[in-house]
């Protein structure tokens, strides 16, 4: 979080973790789409030649004024790609709260667990841990035939009880309840 | 009034005062290096101070690709295994050139300047720039102590209703 009280503003830093082709990059393009262009910035993508995320897809947001602070928030998404691991790192650096995009088809469990443990292991390395801090599952990928049901899916993915939201980000399902979760959290851990 | 900021987990306050110093150091700098805009930032992408002409400049949005910039860098010192840091970060353009250079661990100081501005005025600068930034940032961190709480319930219920609004959420 920045405070910065000349301008009178609250900063919030929010990123979006999950497995590669997991719809981070799609939650950020459904915000960008759907939001009032007076109030969110361009979206930057660093994409490779083949339009996946090379570094991180951005997008800051703002909000009216709250007892006469102005919220923002920066949206942040990582690359899923296992060689992209250091790139993670850089960008989870200090995040107040992550949005957890996880795949939906029984096919990418294991993949959604392993980001899940690589999510861990690089807030250790920030001296956090998932027990302790803000973050919220997405469960993605709902409309697809071949979608595990949420029971198998909290079993085995969401053993901590954190929120967690059903999505089809490419129709803009789900996506702004999870965010709006997201900063909730953010915004909770940091009134503590 | 202050900007708080914390770094492994050691808040760091900007006073008024302070916040004004760093305001005239980077006029200063303007002034005397003929660059066009000038950024203090912070290594998560947050702007703090700016300077000059920002016309037609998203300036959050340049501040994160420059941090991100400057963090890949860290990452490839490191990986060269480079005992000192890469100190500074030069992209030369057609038409304007930007030069990036890190103040101690948690900040960077961001540069955009005219082709015709002498690159070794904006280096000779820079550093003079960033060691006087980092002396008022060392200052700073000796003083720094307890801040205000900015947010509370009230505020989170107001929010939720700000985000209802704008996300076209029905509240619940």
């Amino acid at each position: 979080m920045h405070v910065d009280a000349f301008k009178r503003e609250v900063i919030f830093k929010i990123v979006y973790f999950g497995p590669g082709l997991s719809g981070k990059t799609t939650n950020l393009e459904v915000i960008y789409k759907n939001l009032d262009p007076q109030i969110r910035s361009d979206l930057i993508s660093l994409k490779t030649s083949e339009e996946r995320t090379l570094y991180f897809d951005f997008l800051e947001m703002e909000l009216g004024r709250i007892k006469g602070r102005k919220p923002r928030f920066h949206l942040y998404t990582i690359p899923g790609q296992p060689q992209y691991g250091w790139s993670r790192q850089i960008v989870l650096r200090g995040a107040d709260a992550v949005v957890f995009v996880a795949d939906s088809q029984p096919m990418r469990m294991d993949d959604n667990l392993t980001s899940l443990m690589d999510l861990e292991i690089k807030l250790i390395r920030l001296r956090k841990t998932l027990a302790r801090f803000p973050w919220v599952m997405q469960y993605n990928k709902r409309d697809l035939p071949q979608a595990e049901s949420i029971e198998v899916l909290e079993r085995k993915l969401n053993f901590l009880h954190t929120p967690f939201y059903e999505a089809v980000a490419t129709k803009g399902i789900g996506v702004f309840e999870t965010l709006k979760c997201a900063i909730q959290m953010a915004v909770q851990k940091a009134t503590l | 009034m202050d900007i708080q900021q914390r770094h492994n987990g050691k808040r760091v306050v900007f006073s008024e005062a302070s916040f004004q110093k760093i305001r005239l150091l980077i006029r200063d700098f303007l002034l005397r290096s003929r660059a066009s805009m000038c950024i203090f930032a912070d290594v998560n992408g947050y702007p703090i101070a700016y300077g000059g002409d920002s016309r037609g400049v998203q300036i959050s949005s340049l501040t994160a690709l420059a941090a991100g910039s400057f963090s890949a860098t860290l990452e490839m010192a490191r990986w060269l295994g480079e005992e000192q840091r890469f100190r500074f970060i030069y992209h030369e353009g057609a038409h304007r050139n930007l030069y990036l250079s890190n103040i101690g661990d948690n900040y960077l100081m961001i540069v955009l300047f005219d082709k015709s501005v002498p690159l070794g005025i904006i280096r000779l600068l820079t550093r003079q720039t960033t060691d006087r930034l980092n002396e008022l940032l060392n200052d700073l961190r000796r003083k720094s102590d307890q801040a205000t709480q900015l947010l509370d319930l009230e505020f989170r219920d107001l929010l939720d209703k700000e985000l209802d609004r704008t996300f076209g959420l029905n509240r619940s």
